[in-house]
């Protein structure tokens, strides 16, 4: 599968890390080059594995390669950003199986109503909290 | 009615005191500290500063109650968080946001944002306006491509004295209304004879708004 994953912090570099290591066609794309240090060596050399560009543009997501994309996941800091990106991908694009990630859980539930795959951090980690202090 | 705008910088502003000065209630949020102090000693208690992005600030607007809400933020993704916020959790009828990047129009007509502006449309409207020679003025831009553009009947065109029906327009493109140098409207009919310095208001594609110029406008 053809995976572009937008925004190279700690959970992005997780995610496109781990679907690499699965042998998937990873494509990493973030503004800032020196995020890509999150990513594995191995990774990183290899061509075609990273991109430095606005993941918002037309423009820099053709030349990361969303056209043949199978997947998009927007991982980036900003909610707004990355609902942004992701719709951007399903419905301009149509990349088949869009992901993104949104913390406020306000907005997060809006755009699930609205047919997206959002997924707040906020909300899951909570929840993990609280399971762990049930006694 | 009550008209929500996200973004007080030189755009919101602007639009808030026409909006106002037209008898609307108008409300206005700046997240920027130092543009929000502008808008504040413009407009005084209608302004808040906060990120219009938020559910918990975008409610304390009144946006429940609101008719419309302009985005106008200077970043299309805070334009288009705004918009579905306010269309989906706030049930706002009508959302027009403010376009900063034009290859983005097409995400927000996708996503039902009702009316999209791009900084080009305001540019070329606002230097038009400026020219009357050039007899167009955009009234407004309508959804895809189309706008709607009012040509003032030059004393000496060709189509002075002509019926409609006479006149060839270019395609996708609909006469909506002339309005007389009185200001009575006239019937829309093809023996409706169009007279010097009437105002023809009709429905076009950008790229035919140059031949609608010119069909109106050149001397016989």
């Amino acid at each position: 599968m053809k995976v572009l994953v937008m925004g190279c912090g700690r959970i992005g570099a997780q995610v496109a890390e781990t679907l690499w290591r699965g042998g998937h066609d990873v494509c990493m794309i973030d503004s800032e080059e020196e995020n890509f240090l999150l990513l594995p060596k191995g990774m990183r050399d290899q061509e075609g594995s990273t991109f430095v560009g606005d993941g918002t543009l037309d423009a820099d997501l053709v030349e990361a390669g969303i056209r043949e994309a199978d997947v998009f996941v927007a991982v980036a800091v900003r909610d707004n950003r990355n609902a942004f990106a992701a719709q951007k991908a399903k419905y301009v694009f149509r990349v088949p199986q869009v992901v993104c990630r949104v913390g406020d859980p306000v907005r997060q539930e809006m755009y699930s109503q609205l047919g997206l795959d959002a997924v707040s951090p906020t909300k899951v980690t909570a929840g993990l909290i609280l399971e762990a202090v049930m006694l | 009615m009550y008209i929500v705008v996200v973004g007080g910088g030189k755009v919101g502003s602007f639009l808030a005191r026409d909006l106002l000065n037209a008898g609307h209630e108008v409300f206005i949020v700046e997240s920027d500290p130092k543009r929000a102090r502008e808008a504040i000693d413009s407009f005084g208690s209608i302004t808040l500063r906060g990120d219009g992005t938020e559910p918990s600030i975008l409610a304390a607007t009144g946006v429940r109650r609101a008719d419309i809400l302009i985005a106008t933020t200077g970043s299309d993704e805070d334009n288009l968080a705004v918009c579905q916020l306010a269309k989906h959790r706030f049930k706002v009828g009508r959302t027009i946001s403010f376009i900063n990047n034009p290859e983005n129009e097409t995400l927000f007509n996708v996503l039902g944002v009702d009316v999209t502006v791009k900084r080009t449309q305001m540019l070329l409207a606002a230097i038009e306006e400026e020219i009357p020679a050039r007899s167009r003025v955009h009234v407004l831009p309508v959804r895809g491509d189309r706008e709607a553009v009012e040509v003032d009947i030059p004393p000496q065109a060709a189509v002075v004295g002509k019926s409609l029906g006479e006149v060839t327009l270019p395609p996708h493109t609909t006469v909506v209304a002339i309005i007389g140098r009185d200001g009575t409207m006239k019937a829309l009919a093809d023996d409706t004879v169009i007279d010097m310095h009437d105002a023809v208001v009709a429905l076009t594609s950008a790229e035919h708004g140059e031949a609608l110029l010119e069909a109106l406008t050149a001397e016989g």
